[in-house]
């Protein structure tokens, strides 16, 4: 299984993007995308934003859980109070986990956004919040 | 005074005496603050603390009279009782904490405040640009508040950080040195 | 009355959204097609060995954790100075401390429903936001919930909250007409920060409307946009 995750901001912007593989099953954690699934993970994404703008307003929870497919691909969405998404693009429903992985960054985004100077919508350069997000993963994909 | 005695005080005032608010709102409006100076002084650190100073000393002014008139604290016979005054019932009643007194100079006029908690400095970590975590002192605001609030009761003090652990050093310290007791005659320095 | 309240409005008019204020630094870049994955900058940050990081210390920490009122008298007292130096005028000055309220107000919404853990809802109705307002925050920063909430009976997209007494305002040694005025604006900006966020976007004002009982009375005006009036009317009544 392989994953590819991105952090919206308000203008839709990205601003954390990562890819990890399954560490479950003897998977080693790396990524396995082919070079030409790159572009079409961002496309895909970009495409959810448009159902995650609809589905917001008919579900009040944080976790919309998966928003939209793409042949065998499916995305999975968090949203936060102040409308970052989380999004996750993924091969197989793992519902609990998924609901897992995006609380732990949740967190991570919050502390992120308590820094007096970090501002809404600024690209994450951490590379603490980066080891954060894999830990996750990890722990949860 | 004792240690003791000026803890059994702070903690006592603290306690019966002053009105609180939630820390986050305080952390937030201080970090709201710095942020600001940055961005105003583009990044130009040393006059973001020279800011931070200034700042502190002018709140210093007024605080004296409000700490004076919470904790009805006499006149420090000492530098040391001085000390234990600021760090056992100052930061006590102003910030709930409790800095410690260390370092004495052997000839009794300069010590160290070492910050275990930082109530203003909670969530916080400097920007990444290579020159943050040299140049700027996060927490500068005290060491003007110390100034001023001392001058007052006719103290000419210098404070300045050594060592902050937003930098990444170990601790967070202040030396505090007395400089002169001020004359009644002579007007109070000022900036 | 204070020569800063124009008696032929008692309406301060201001509130910019600093979302679209020139000037402000806010790198984004639209979602871009590349070949690789984007590598992260390295980091040049120190950290001491016992405290680690930001991410490492517990958010709920000071959850319950009190200062002195008193602190942040002095610190907003000082707010309100370094903003008069740089300002002409009074709707300048409580521009400036609008958007100080507006940074605190963005961290604050997010703060607040994460803590709510699982359970936690976003809202999408007015009503709904305006009461997480009214209640949850406005407990968080003054312990107690907003004195009212009302609807405009003239327009449709204006609503007030009702604050009979300002915990803010007690806490600052300026002259009192004054401190009011600039409290409220940066209650404001907080106000109108979480409506933002939540996408409920509005212009937040704050008006001193003194009455025999509460002196110190205070309304803040919020008056959605109109996006946010025509996705309300398209909402399932329930």
């Amino acid at each position: 299984m392989t994953f590819y995750f991105a952090i919206i901001g308000t203008k839709d912007n990205p601003i954390y993007e990562t890819e990890f593989g399954t560490s479950k099953q003897g998977g080693d954690g790396h990524a396995r995308f082919p070079d030409e699934q790159r572009p079409m993970n961002q496309f895909i994404l970009h495409s959810a934003l448009d159902i995650v703008e609809e589905v917001q307003w008919v579900q009040k929870e944080l976790y919309l859980k998966t928003v939209d497919r793409f042949n065998n691909l499916l995305v999975s969405c968090f949203l936060t109070a102040g409308n970052i998404k989380f999004l996750l693009l993924h091969d197989s429903k793992a519902e609990d986990p998924i609901r897992q992985f995006f609380a732990d960054v949740h967190e991570a985004y919050v502390k992120t956004l308590m820094n007096p100077f970090y501002e809404v919508d600024m690209r994450i350069t951490s590379t603490v919040f980066d080891s954060k997000v894999r830990a996750a993963a990890k722990k949860y994909l | 005074m004792s240690s003791t005695k000026a803890a059994r005080i702070g903690e006592e005032v603290w306690k019966t005496r002053i009105d609180k608010v939630n820390a986050e709102l305080v952390t937030l409006t201080y970090g709201s603050i710095v942020a600001q100076l940055c961005k105003d002084y583009e990044g130009d650190y040393m006059e973001v603390n020279k800011q931070l100073d200034k700042m502190g000393y002018n709140i210093g002014l007024r605080l004296i009279e409000d700490f004076l008139a919470k904790t009805n604290t006499g006149r420090c016979i000492n530098f040391r009782d001085t000390a234990e005054t600021i760090s056992k019932i100052g930061f006590k009643v102003f910030l709930n904490i409790t800095p410690t007194v260390t370092n004495w100079a052997t000839d009794n006029k300069q010590f160290s405040l070492v910050f275990e908690e930082n109530p203003l400095a909670d969530f916080v970590e400097l920007p990444d640009d290579g020159r943050a975590q040299n140049e700027l002192w996060y927490s500068n605001i005290l060491c003007g508040v110390l100034r001023g609030a001392l001058e007052m009761v006719q103290m000419q003090v210098d404070a300045h950080f050594t060592s902050d652990v937003l930098r990444g050093n170990e601790t967070t310290e202040m030396r505090v040195s007395l400089i002169r007791i001020i004359d009644d005659e002579l007007p109070p320095g000022d900036d | 009355m204070s020569n800063l309240h124009n008696p032929a409005s008692p309406f301060v008019p201001f509130s910019p959204n600093p979302a679209i204020q020139s000037g402000v630094a806010s790198p984004t870049t639209p979602l871009s097609i590349s070949q690789k994955t984007p590598q992260l900058g390295s980091s040049n940050l120190r950290y001491a060995s016992s405290r680690k990081s930001i991410y490492d210390r517990h958010l709920n920490r000071t959850q319950r954790s009190e200062l002195s009122k008193a602190s942040f008298a002095f610190l907003f007292g000082e707010m309100i100075q370094y903003a008069q130096k740089q300002v002409s005028g009074i709707q300048d000055l409580e521009k400036k401390l609008n958007i100080q309220g507006y940074s605190i107000g963005q961290r604050l919404l997010e703060l607040l429903l994460h803590r709510e853990g699982r359970s936690a809802k976003r809202e999408t109705r007015v009503l709904g936001i305006l009461q997480f307002v009214a209640q949850t925050v406005y407990r968080h920063l003054f312990g107690k919930p907003a004195d009212g909430l009302e609807k405009s009976r003239d327009n449709e997209d204006e609503y007030m909250l009702i604050d009979n007494d300002p915990a803010v305002n007690s806490y600052i040694s300026v002259p009192r007409e004054m401190s009011q005025l600039n409290c409220a604006a940066f209650v404001a900006g907080i106000i109108e920060a979480v409506l933002d966020g939540s996408l409920f976007p509005s212009r937040v004002t704050a008006h001193s409307v003194p009455t025999e009982q509460y002196p110190m009375k205070t309304v803040f005006l919020i008056k959605f946009d109109e996006s946010v009036l025509e996705r309300e009317s398209v909402m399932p009544n329930n």
